[in-house]
């Protein structure tokens, strides 16, 4: 009777069993890119990066999303979208931490095996690198999770050290570029680099973010990296994994999708898009639950490119009733003009464009699969010139800028504007950022970085009149959390 | 169906011979003269019944002179009285006393009711087949007090069923015990097989049942063919339902004009829809275009007949319903074939019965997006069901879910009957079969084997539209699931029973295993062919992309040792000793066994020479104490697994590569809940049993309650926060049931009733965190010394009426609480004084747990006619009526009726101001944690009224019937409530994922299914 009573799981094996082989290696370092289209991380994540920024309003029915992911009214400490990305960041870190923990064992090519265990690095960083930036103090996690692990707060500089750490090791290991083209969407030295130097100027160490940016910029990496000419290549599907991409999120449209976990046995029907775009989609198409201030539009329009003519990464970035310069009458919003579809109203409203697949399809769909260029060379530019000119090299800054506005057709600001002050030339690095860069989900990190969040911005996003500083920089950590782990502590005045 | 053979058998039946006539009288042993009792012709079809006197006359072909007359009426004691050519027989007829001789199936074994010591409740399935059900679940409702009864109202759907309240947080369905097959006894049992339904409920009871008796056990008797002539019955019914009640929302002209006052109030211009381009022809009653007359059609045909070493029944039925949704049906056809064979020592039997039954709904009817009974009332009357002007490549048919200037995302329900079909086949087998061999008078062997096999198909279409506004397309598609469950029982088990004297001793021991195994197959494909305007809908017809998966998710292995001693003591003291050890394969090694004991005694005080009081005929005590498991893991739950579904994009081409790791964390120590009961009762009749009573009384303990502990979210866990056994709960309660009979006139009636109370209380959930006593689940707190899922919520307290009221709302610092409200807005207690309403301000505001349920049935019969009343009452708890919230929202949705918001002019209202929820006050008064949607539940039901007429013999003997039956019935006739929704019998938050929410929100109204009033017409009749 009794071994009738041990009965194997014909459906999955068991943990003991795997961990053994080269193939397990790898897909335990798949499972971890997996984490990237769960809902939470492809769809809310961008919500907090790009809503909650003066960039970005909701204007959404759901009041719980204006209130959270906007106006920085925080409902409840466990709201759910904001502690289903603090959980999701999390699943992506036990992924990489059993890779790491697990791999070395492995007998295995040695190359390949550290390549592995640098990929587990570089996506365990980036996930620490958005609990970083949006909770600051969390607890650090860098062996498999069990039950019994009761951690305690590690203060956000020693996240960020561990995130250099990551970063450091792996694009040590990693190659530059892939010679297997299936391997392409796999995070390569060039985006080990790109991040540790984001994770470095967060931190505002911009000496030590040189040294990868220079990589990037003149060293190996310039000979793998530059500017598309077409701006607009960098959000058309047609267009992906190009020479501009340093670290892309792949999502691809699966027809049989109908969920989001990619821990569902039902597998064939895992949607490995993102529903970002249907979230962003004007009225009529998708939820419309995030858009963009009007002021960004007016930003733009402020300097005409070298032939007069409007800057042409506005209409790349929005639509509205002029994404078409000519007006309503001519703006396509998805195979009808704006006028058509909605008459007078939505006038005044402005929609982030970057995500969205009306360059191919009159629809949206939970399924986008348009990729998210997460860094892409121009931010390094910027960065680059941030880094420069924080460090006292001003006019070598002006290279980089004028490489990216030159690309969009702007006079260089060498020529505009030469022979800024340091203070100065931040303050239009500042512009030239929200110009290239609005509705990528850069801009959080950047008003967090320049020291710039707080209730002044509510001129230009009333949302922040009920930001206060000291406190909403940070979210609070989810009050779940602080109550099973005592060990845990709330972030600053929540 | 029916008709026409009735009329053959009239056609062809007659007798024209001579005859003579017998006369006589049938009287009861006072004397009386007995009315309404049949008297037959033995072997004939001949016979009569007498009338108010008792008297009768038959009359007697020539030749059957020397025949044998029957007597018969139900309560007494059949007679047979041989003729020998007299033509007076005068016959009394004496009282059954079968009440007490009846024999009760306790598991493994049947017991004198007399001598039971637990807690079993004796269903007649005759009351409970008189109710047009789904469900054998659904038919006890208000029947046996302990047992609790929700419906679900929905073809097909099982009734929610709790014996004695609810002791786990996981799984709180009993065991089912069909003709010793433990096997569930869902949709696809016919009602019309039953015999007799037991429900145990205490230790004593259940305890044979070891590991899985805990939530208490139905033992479920199906009918047998008995010694005689073939006899042929027959029955039919045919009932129409319809829901009785609806939301009473408003048409789309009050519609426009409410909406526009709500723009205005907020400075807003309202919506073209509702203002410069209003529709009067557009006028939708959503609620009328998804919600029908149904029907519901029960026929049963059966042969049985035996003789001395013996019996069959075959029995064939077909159950079909058709819902009072549209696009919501089920049907059932069933055989069942029973037989029993002695020879010598040697008896051979079995039950089998296969059935097919379909479910036809929409996927996600149990998600308050897609329930038409949330959504229709919801839904803009301004909006069409179909209009060309919605006609695109994504949505062809047309179908309306609004636009920009109408903007709402509540579903078309219509839309998604038509686009999203979905059906579930059942073709299942259960069935026993065993050889008992009597190795002495006293000692008998059984061999018993049972399987179930379930061929379960699973087919769901998805056309191409779209139903809710800015809602992502979907390609078209079909998917199928084909699962084979397999559930096979051995059992070995020897029965004695004998008796020294006064010292009588019977029992059971025996071992038995079970082995269930579920495999199942899936794939679809998407993007299906479309030909004029048909869709091909197989999956090989089907153009796109295909899926594919299968497994085993259900594979477990259970072995027991179960042994009972009953002993007896000259019928005076009553001995149980009932334990179970068993063993289950869902356990780590080291958890694996468990050993189930119980104990009871009873005293049968009527027995005792000193015990001399004449009324009383029958007095017994009778307590019992013992320990019950529950099994609430799947097959694997104790040991931590690789997951292979995620998936990882790389290549130019952007293909998914498969990753594998660990998801969920899990704990390897998981046991069996245990629940251990205490139960103390009297049964006592009066009378001369004319009258019956019995009270229950039980404190039951559940510790070790399997709970999905919170893990924190930096474990990174998926699938489920994973189990541990945390929790634990006490239930209490009295039941009492009461039967009067009275049988001695010609109007005989009999009454009973029952009432049941449950006190639920939550004595550990668990650590949750540092001083957390409590798990929250949805607007429900579970707290340690409370009920299970007691609301809580915000108080209310009325509306403000003046700017003045509302910036003198301050708290004891003078802050203002509710600076954003505006005279209209509701006021809401700042219970912790902070000054400002949030959640912390919660409190208890009320029980989902009834005070007290009863259930009442009357029955009489004079002469030809009879008549059955059944009510159930179910009083003291609360609903929270999400259906109404929604609505009285104001947000994106139709108004009720007769809602009279707040203004500077109408201020004598209970409801708030009307406006956009662009302002603070306005989502404020829209919190759904709130006790504003809070309601009474309690209810009173006329649950079934039925008329019957016994056709005379004497009609029916040249048809060649022995006897036959017509009826009416009105079923839900009324329900007396102040609850606001369509019905206060609800069975909760249907989460079909998650046990835990199901059982913690078990009084939230999400568009419960509410019991539709049915009038039915049947007949019944045997040959």
């Amino acid at each position: 009777c009794e071994d009738k009573l041990d009965i194997v799981n014909p459906n999955q094996p068991t943990v003991e069993v795997f961990w053994k082989t080269a193939d397990d290696a790898q897909k335990g370092v798949n499972a971890i890119y997996s984490t990237l289209h769960r809902g939470a991380i492809s769809r809310w994540l961008p919500f907090y990066y790009i809503i909650r920024s003066d960039e970005g309003r909701s204007q959404s029915p759901a009041t719980d999303i204006v209130n959270n992911m906007d106006q920085f009214l925080i409902t409840d400490y466990n709201y759910g979208a904001a502690y289903d990305i603090y959980r999701d960041n999390y699943v992506g870190i036990f992924r990489a931490n059993q890779v790491i923990a697990n791999v070395p064992a492995i007998q295995m090519d040695e190359t390949r095996k550290q390549q592995l265990i640098g990929e587990a690095k570089v996506l365990r960083g980036l996930f620490y690198f958005h609990l970083a930036t949006l909770w600051g103090n969390v607890p650090l996690m860098l062996e498999p999770s069990t039950t019994a692990d009761r951690p305690t707060t590690t203060p956000q500089a020693q996240v960020w050290a561990q995130i250099e750490k990551d970063l450091t090791e792996a694009a040590a290991a990693l190659p530059v570029q892939y010679t297997n083209p299936d391997d392409l969407g796999r995070v390569t030295k060039g985006a080990a680099y790109a991040l540790l130097a984001k994770a470095y100027l967060q931190q505002r160490k911009y000496n030590e973010a040189l040294t990868p940016l220079q990589w990037l910029v003149t060293g190996e990496g310039s000979s793998i990296y530059s500017l598309m000419p077409n701006y607009r290549d960098n959000f058309l599907i047609t267009t992906e994994n190009n020479a501009e991409s340093v670290f892309e999120w792949q999502f691809q449209r699966n027809p049989t999708e109908n969920h989001d976990d990619d821990t569902d046995p039902r597998a064939d029907n895992l949607n490995y898009g993102t529903s970002i775009a249907q979230f962003f989609a004007p009225p009529g198409i998708g939820w419309s639950d995030g858009e963009a201030q009007r002021w960004v539009v007016h930003q733009f329009l402020k300097e005409p490119t070298v032939t007069g003519q409007r800057d042409p990464r506005l209409a790349a970035t929005f639509l509205y009733d002029s994404t078409d310069v000519r007006g309503p009458q001519f703006t396509q919003i998805y195979g009808q003009t704006f006028t058509q579809r909605y008459g007078t109203n939505n006038q005044n409203r402005v929609w982030f464009r970057k995500f969205l697949n009306d360059h191919w399809k009159n629809e949206e769909g939970y399924n986008s699969p348009n990729n998210w260029r997460y860094i892409r060379y121009a931010d390094v530019l910027l960065m680059y010139a941030e880094a420069l000119n924080a460090t006292g090299n001003t006019t070598q800054a002006y290279t980089y800028v004028d490489q990216v506005r030159q690309r969009a057709g702007l006079a260089p600001l060498s020529e505009t504007q030469p022979n800024l002050p340091q203070d100065q030339f931040l303050a239009r690095l500042k512009t030239e950022r929200l110009l290239e860069l609005a509705g990528e989900g850069h801009r959080w990190n950047d008003l967090a970085r320049w020291g710039d969040l707080g209730p002044e911005l509510a001129q230009r996003d009333p949302a922040f009149s009920t930001f206060t500083k000291g406190k909403n920089e940070l979210l609070p950590i989810p009050q779940q959390e602080t109550d099973i782990n005592p060990n845990l502590s709330q972030n600053p005045n929540y | 169906a029916l008709w026409p053979m009735l009329a053959f058998a009239l056609f062809f039946s007659s007798n024209l011979y001579a005859q003579t006539s017998v006369t006589g009288t049938v009287s009861g042993t006072n004397g009386e003269g007995l009315p309404g009792v049949t008297v037959l012709l033995k072997g004939s079809t001949n016979g009569t019944t007498t009338d108010v006197g008792g008297n009768y006359t038959l009359s007697v072909p020539a030749g059957q002179e020397n025949g044998t007359l029957t007597f018969s009426f139900i309560g007494y004691t059949s007679q047979e009285v041989p003729l020998n050519n007299r033509t007076t027989v005068n016959v009394t007829l004496a009282e059954d006393t079968k009440a007490l001789q009846e024999v009760v199936v306790i598991g493994y074994q049947t017991v004198r009711k007399q001598d039971l010591t637990g807690a079993v409740s004796v269903i007649n399935p005759a009351a409970a087949n008189r109710v047009a059900t789904n469900s054998v679940a659904e038919s006890l409702q208000g029947l046996a007090p302990g047992v609790t009864v929700r419906n679900s109202g929905a073809p097909g759907q099982m009734a929610r069923i709790e014996v004695r309240g609810a002791a786990s947080f996981a799984n709180t369905d009993p065991l089912y015990v069909i003709d010793g097959m433990i096997a569930d006894a869902n949709t696809t049992i016919n009602n019309n097989d039953i015999e007799s339904i037991q429900v145990l409920k205490d230790a004593s009871a259940a305890a044979i049942y070891g590991a899985r008796a805990a939530n208490g056990v139905v033992i479920i008797t199906t009918k047998q063919g008995k010694e005689g002539p073939a006899k042929v019955s027959l029955s039919a019914r045919y009932g129409v339902q319809y829901i009785p009640k609806r939301y009473d929302v408003m048409n789309s002209s009050d519609f426009a004009a409410m909406q526009r006052t709500q723009y205005e109030n907020s400075g807003q211009t309202p919506p073209a829809s509702v203002g410069s381009a209003f529709n009067p022809n557009i006028n939708t009653d959503w609620q009328d275009e998804v919600m029908r007359t149904g029907n519901v059609q029960d026929y049963n045909l059966s042969l049985s007949g035996g003789s001395k070493t013996g019996t069959y029944l075959i029995s064939a039925s077909y159950f079909t319903n058709k819902g009072v949704l549209i696009g919501n049906s089920f049907d059932r056809g069933t055989l069942r074939v029973n037989t029993r064979s002695t020879k010598g020592r040697i008896t051979f039997g079995e039950n089998l019965v296969l059935s097919n039954s379909n479910t036809r709904d929409i996927p996600g009817t149990n998600t308050t997006e897609i329930n038409p009974f949330y959504n229709a009332p919801q839904m803009l009357p301004i909006i069409p069901v179909r209009d060309p002007s919605y006609v695109n490549a994504t949505n062809p048919t047309g179908w309306g879910f609004g636009r920009v200037d109408a903007v709402t995302y509540v579903s078309n329900p219509v839309a998604i009957v038509d686009l999203n079909p979905r059906k579930f086949n059942y073709a299942k087998l259960v069935g026993n079969a065993f050889v008992d061999v009597k190795i002495a008078d006293w000692l008998t062997y059984r061999f018993n084997t049972g399987a179930e096999v379930s061929f379960d198909h699973y087919n769901e279409i998805r056309k191409l539209g779209v139903w809710e506004f800015n809602a992502a397309p979907r390609n078209s598609s079909v998917d199928e699931d084909r699962s084979r469950y397999l559930n096979l029982l051995l059992e070995n088990t020897l029965n004695f029973n004998k008796t020294f004297g006064v010292h009588s001793i019977n029992g059971v021991v025996g071992v038995t295993q079970q082995h269930i195994t579920r495999e199942n197959t899936s794939g679809g494909r998407s993007d299906l062919q479309l030909y004029n305007n048909q869709y091909l809908t197989t999956i090989g017809s089907a153009s796109g992309t295909s899926v594919a998966g299968g497994g085993r998710p259900i594979d477990y292995r259970l072995f027991g040792y179960l042994g009972r001693i009953i002993y007896s003591y000259n019928d005076k003291y009553l001995l149980t000793l009932t334990g179970r050890i068993d063993q289950d394969s869902r356990f780590s090694e080291k958890n694996r066994t468990g050993f189930f004991p119980s104990v009871a005694a009873g005293w049968r005080i009527s027995k005792e020479n000193f015990f001399n009081v004449g009324w009383v005929s029958d007095l017994k005590l009778n307590a019992s104490y013992g320990q019950l498991g529950i099994v609430t893991l799947n097959s694997w739950d104790y040991t931590a697994f690789i997951n292979n579904s995620p998936r990882a994009i790389f290549g130019p081409n952007q293909t998914p590569f498969v990753g594998s790791t660990q998801a969920q964390v899990i704990n390897e120590n998981l046991k069996w809940e245990e629940r251990t009961v205490r139960n103390i009762g009297i049964d006592a009749g009066f009378l001369n049993n004319s009258l019956v009573v019995s009270l229950e009384a039980y404190n039951s303990l559940s510790k070790d309650n399997l709970l999905q502990l919170s893990v924190p979210g930096y474990l990174g866990n998926l699938r489920g926060d994973p189990f541990a056994n945390a929790g634990s709960i006490r239930n209490k309660g009295i039941e009492f049931s009461a039967t009067y009979r009275n049988s001695n006139r010609p109007l005989k009636w009999d009454v009973s009733g029952n009432f049941t109370t449950i006190r639920n209380e939550v004595e550990s959930v668990g650590f949750q965190g540092e001083g957390i006593n409590y798990i929250q689940s949805g607007n429900t707190r579970t707290q340690v010394g409370r009920s299970l899922g007691e609301w809580y919520l915000l108080q209310t307290d009325g509306l403000f009426q003046t700017q003045e009221e509302v910036n003198n709302y301050v708290n004891s610092a003078g802050v203002r609480i509710q600076p954003n409200a505006k005279p209209g807005d509701v006021r809401y207690i700042d219970q912790n004084g902070d000054g400002t309403i949030n959640s912390d301000d919660r409190t208890f505001r009320g029980s989902p747990w009834p005070k007290l349920q009863t259930g009442a049935q009357f029955n009489a019969s004079y002469k030809q006619f009879s008549l059955n009343l059944q009510l159930v009452g179910v009083f003291g708890y609360k609903i929270y009526n999400d259906v109404r919230r929604s609505l009285d929202s104001y947000q994106q949705t139709n108004f009720r009726s007769d809602i009279n918001p707040w203004s500077p002019t109408n201020t004598d209202t209970s409801d708030p101001r009307i406006a956009l929820n662009t302002e603070q006050g306005i989502i404020d008064n829209n919190r759904g944690e709130s006790d504003r949607w809070l309601e009474n539940g309690s209810y009173v039901r006329m649950r079934n009224v039925e008329l019957g007429y016994n056709v005379p013999p004497t009609f029916l003997s040249r048809a060649g019937i022995q006897n036959a039956r017509v009826f009416i019935s009105g079923q839900n006739l009324f329900t007396i409530t102040k609850y606001s929704g369509l019905d206060p019998d609800v069975v909760g938050n249907p989460d079909p994922n998650n046990a835990q929410v199901r059982i913690l929100q078990r009084g939230v109204d999400l568009g419960n299914w509410p019991a539709s009033r049915v009038f039915s017409l049947g007949v019944q009749c045997d040959f």
